[in-house]
């Protein structure tokens, strides 16, 4: 699932909740068990069949030479062997992670610059349009925001066009099919979707801030940058976190974007492994190889995601 | 999540464990496509009645190629039983599409086919023999169908799993009126005299080459009339028809590379050639932004309704004057898929279109193409000073000279998107040396081959 | 605390510059959609003659009708659904607390942050060998078991906070747990689903990767998937690609526009990826 976490309402800890168990609540545990279960068990049962059997399929398709209408051949881990030796494959990894920086990063970076700027500005009827606009790219589909920014950065568009009136048009190219702009040009797009996102959880975490806190730095005599490192900063480190998960999901898994904007070219300059994985999968009939990409895609998102959740709540009471 | 799994480290072991459970139960341990039996019976008896019973026909195309969708129109106003329901994509698409429409059990009776020897280890595609026996396609001249046959794991001999809505043939489309502003009052008799021409645009201001490399290489097409040029062509058939021991890596593909990037560094193609694609091309082209485009007669009857009178056409010329031309020449080529629901009728279909008087005016008219059919029924002329009836003309020389060749981009099912056009790509923007670039193509190919 | 007149200034500049580049693209898409068919506009310039008809032409194309009402039928065979067993589960994990509930839950969690290419292909041979490829089936049964990590997620985020005394109550006065669920748990829990709600939908109407694997008739896929069929067959159209992407993206946005304060809330809450 490519969505997430953190910020559903509370709850976080469920230990505190709970009551100490009295021979009552025990009573009440033991009858309610059976038909408990009844309660969880349609979702189990969708989830197990259309998600966990899918997921073992992977892990074993990986194992497989498999062209997807034959019978299959054992390889061990020769596929997964392929993957990291690959020199095309590696570069795919490569990319999606190049795309981290633009899909996280800046978008969070430049999220904290404009929240800072706006801290309290948000509120009222200028607020309210001002967000509604912002969230617009990420309610619209990503295959939408590909094919819009295709435009935009095609030979003829707007952005050359603004670079031959301001007399730039010897930087004027075709920025998708360029090799040397062609990543960070879908990088772009990947930002422009998030932005607003970014900004707006930005936006209300500040709000929640104690403006005590401010006061006491002011008084400190913090200028605007000691301020911002030594009170925005922490206190916004669940929602930079909930940023950067959501963000880099969306980094490595991507797909609509890249698949609408530059199938992957030029060259494999933008090609990402969702891309690949469906290219292996589906249309060069290489289905082993492409679950072992899956698997490996799998963990990398695990093992970006992880330590970032495990850091934003590090210190928290 | 990643907060609540690490609260329960002891229980991590446990659910992976669990999942691996489930995991088990569900795959019963086989191994993937052992309950899936595709045997397909060739040797089935065919008929070539139509019947008068509705029948629908699911017909997977080409988009911005209305050649498919004119003659499956004329054909339901002939046989009102038959109705057709046409898909459209654009030819990358199908080429990604294709296997996977093919195998699902929703696959289209007649679809246009990229290459073909994938699809038929596969047995994704019908066998037609018995349809060639039935309906005596043995008349047809034989190497119109050659490049449509595929033998053990290789082309050009063995079945025949495809039919042409018409046989195409490339060459060089030229601007005449820019053509006439740089002194060009003849087509180049030779690659040198070409090569004068494109520096002579240059230096002019005309751009001297439109051509397409977004999502699958066009420059590939110029890439290969050199190729064709500068050695033996039948090294190159060999290589498409994946003959033992052919290979890429010859002197004539070498210098070919060698000349595309001379090219590319003389800035004779267009500096978006990468993000352009074959529509953005030809739009250009017939907007006077280009003296030369290579490409195929499919395009002859656009041009002649876009830019009639300015526009003529010649094949690509010889190394040394007087030379015998060779050009890529390639059916346009439809299969009928092994999971049609009606393949007698897509069969007929195929049939008509080769032997109907009305058919084959259509596949002139609208495609462009020369109809192919059997040897004694004529050729339907097209208007005069039409570049039409340029290229129809150029189809009949070069079959007299049979100088025609297969195109490289058609050697395996994915030579050309894993390696021709991404290589090319590079090779255009500096980023591939001719030598690197033969031998990445060489690389794919031998991978595939050993798959 | 008060705001500067320069702060306050510089804050609003950099939203409205922020404001412009989001909404630069469409109205790019727009100029461009408004050229003469058969025409390469550049980049932004209003028409001299605005051909509205390119959205007719575009509607017709694309199949808009269709379109919309299979996208509908998707979202209609799968928020439903999916609300109401998360909604269930929530309820047995968070509040029942039945036993084992917490293994269950950590399995849930498993698929929190798979990416959906990770089971794309074995999705393809499961629908193939339920004969369900290319219906509309094919995108609604997968979508519901993939949203259910999330959703159980957040409803039982809810009912964890929902203190055990109210069940307590409404036992004493003799309920059913059935009852107790629909009566007294899921009124109180309205917010949390309606935000639930917002999302899948969303998710739903915007799925592409199902889409183009597991369905290959356009007028049977979502609205996204539909979006790439048509720049499939008329990518290289750009004026009519242009109306027809707009077109497309309309539904959404007037959706949007209508329900924005709870969508907004939904997707903070949510901080969702589309």
């Amino acid at each position: 699932m490519t969505s997430a976490l953190g910020s559903a309402p509370t709850g976080r800890d469920d230990s505190r909740a709970r009551p100490t168990p009295t021979r009552a609540h025990r009573f009440r545990w033991a009858r309610a068990a059976g038909t408990g279960w009844l309660y969880v068990l349609p979702a189990l049962v969708m989830y197990a069949v259309f998600v966990l059997r899918p997921l073992v399929l992977t892990l074993q398709y990986s194992l497989y030479d498999w062209n997807g209408i034959g019978v299959a051949r054992w390889v061990g881990l020769d596929n997964y062997l392929t993957v990291f030796t690959d020199s095309d494959l590696l570069k795919i990894i490569g990319n999606a992670i190049v795309l981290i920086v633009f899909f996280s990063f800046i978008p969070v970076a430049l999220g904290l610059l404009v929240a800072s700027m706006v801290r309290r500005i948000t509120t009222g009827a200028f607020g309210t349009v001002v967000r509604t606009i912002l969230f617009m790219p990420q309610v619209i589909p990503l295959v939408a925001a590909g094919i819009a920014w295709s435009w935009l950065l095609s030979s003829n568009g707007l952005v050359n066009q603004a670079l031959r009136a301001v007399g730039l048009g010897g930087v004027a190219r075709a920025w998708l099919g360029d090799f040397d702009t062609a990543l960070p040009a879908v990088g772009v797009i990947g930002a422009w979707v998030l932005l607003g996102l970014c900004t707006i959880l930005l936006v209300t975490g500040m709000s929640k801030i104690d403006p005590a806190l401010y006061e006491a730095a002011r008084l400190d005599g913090a200028g605007p940058v000691r301020e911002f490192l030594a009170v925005t900063l922490p206190s916004l480190r669940q929602e930079i976190g909930v940023c950067l998960t959501v963000t880099i999901i969306a980094a490595l898994a991507s797909f609509d974007i890249v698949y609408i904007s530059t199938s992957g070219g030029p060259g494999l300059q933008t090609t990402v492994p969702g891309l690949e994985i469906y290219r292996l999968a589906f249309s060069q009939r290489q289905v082993g190889l492409a679950s072992a990409l899956a698997v490996v895609l799998m963990l990398l998102v695990l093992a970006c995601v992880l330590p970032i959740q495990r850091l934003s709540r590090g210190e928290k009471p | 999540m990643a907060e609540l799994l690490t609260k329960f480290p002891r229980r991590r072991t446990v659910l992976l464990a669990s999942l691996l459970a489930v995991g088990m139960t569900a795959t019963a341990c086989s191994a993937p496509g052992e309950d899936r039996s595709s045997t397909q019976k060739s040797d089935a008896a065919v008929k070539t009645e139509l019947g008068t019973g509705p029948v629908t026909l699911e017909m997977y195309a080409e988009t911005g190629f209305p050649l498919a969708k004119a003659l499956a129109d004329e054909f339901s106003k002939q046989h009102s039983n038959v109705t057709f329901n046409i898909r459209e994509d654009q030819f990358t698409v199908i080429v990604e599409n294709a296997p996977r429409v093919m195998a699902s059990d929703n696959s289209p009776d007649i679809i246009r086919l990229p290459t073909m020897v994938d699809l038929v280890k596969d047995d994704l595609l019908k066998n037609l023999d018995p349809y060639f026996t039935a309906y005596g396609w043995d008349k047809f001249p034989a190497s119109q169908l050659m490049q449509l046959r595929v033998g053990e794991n290789t082309r050009g001999t063995g079945s025949l799993y495809g039919m042409g809505l018409g046989y195409s043939v490339t060459g060089v489309f030229y601007n005449k009126k820019l053509a006439s502003q740089i002194g060009m009052t003849q087509p180049p008799a030779t690659v040198a005299e070409f090569e004068e021409l494109l520096a002579k645009a240059k230096t002019g201001g005309v751009q001297p080459i439109m051509q397409f490399n977004k999502n699958t290489a066009g420059i590939n097409f110029p890439h290969q009339a050199l190729q064709n040029q500068f050695g033996d062509p039948t090294q190159v058939a060999d290589w498409i028809f994946q003959k033992p021991g052919a290979t890429f890596d010859t002197p004539a593909a070498l210098k070919a590379t060698q000349t595309i990037q001379k090219w590319a560094q003389a800035g004779y193609f267009t500096k978006d050639a990468n993000a352009l694609d074959y529509a953005g091309m030809v739009g250009e082209f017939q907007k006077g932004n280009g003296l030369f485009m290579f490409n195929g007669d499919w395009e002859s009857a656009n041009l002649d309704k876009s830019m009639p009178g300015n526009v003529g056409f010649f094949l690509f010329p010889t190394e040394s004057p007087g030379g015998k031309h060779v050009a890529m020449s390639a059916p346009n080529t439809f299969g009928v898929s092994a999971k049609a629901k009606n393949p007698d009728a897509a069969a007929y279909f195929l049939n008509w279109v080769h032997t109907n008087a009305k058919a084959r005016e259509i596949s002139v008219t609208v495609g462009g193409s020369s109809p192919g059919g059997p040897s004694d029924l004529p050729v339907p002329s097209a208007a005069p000073n039409t570049v039409l009836a340029e290229t129809l003309k150029a189809s009949q020389q070069l079959g007299a000279e049979n100088g025609a060749v297969d195109f490289t981009a058609n050697a395996t099912g994915g030579i050309f998107a894993a390696a021709i056009t991404p290589e090319m790509q590079k090779l255009i923007a500096g980023q591939q040396t001719p030598e690197g670039y033969v031998k990445a193509v060489q690389a794919e190919y031998q991978k595939e081959l050993s798959r | 605390m008060n705001l500067s007149r320069r702060e306050q200034l510089t804050g609003r500049v950099f939203l409205i510059a922020l404001i412009v580049v989001t909404l630069l693209p469409f109205v790019s898409m727009l100029s461009a959609a408004l050229q003469p068919r058969g025409t390469v506009p550049s980049g932004l310039e209003w028409p001299s003659d605005p051909q509205w008809g390119n959205f007719a032409d575009a509607f017709t194309a694309a199949n808009m009708g269709a379109l919309l009402r299979s996208s509908l039928l998707i979202v209609a065979g799968v928020v439903p659904v999916s609300v109401l067993i998360a909604t269930m589960a929530g309820f047995g994990l968070g509040q029942l607390r039945v036993p084992g509930g917490r293994l269950v839950f950590g399995l849930f969690l498993l698929g929190l942050t798979l990416p959906f290419e990770a089971v794309v292909t074995p999705l393809y041979y499961q629908m193939q060998d339920l004969g369900l490829l290319n219906t509309r089936w094919a995108i609604i049964l997968p979508l519901i078991g993939l949203y259910m990590p999330f959703a159980v997620f957040w409803m039982r985020a809810h009912f964890t906070n929902v203190p055990v005394e109210l069940s307590e109550a409404a036992r004493v006065d003799g309920s059913s747990t059935w009852q107790l669920f629909w009566r007294v748990q899921v009124p109180l829990a309205r917010p949390a689903i309606a935000s639930l709600t917002i999302l899948m939908f969303l998710w739903t109407w915007n799925q592409f990767l199902l889409a183009i694997v597991l369905v290959d008739d356009a007028t049977k896929r979502t609205m996204a998937g539909a979006l790439g069929a048509f720049q499939g067959q008329w990518g290289t159209d750009l004026v009519l690609l242009c109306a027809g992407s707009l077109l497309i993206l309309t539904p959404t946005l007037i959706v949007f526009l209508i329900f924005q304060r709870q969508f907004i809330k939904a997707l903070i809450q949510g901080s969702v990826k589309g």
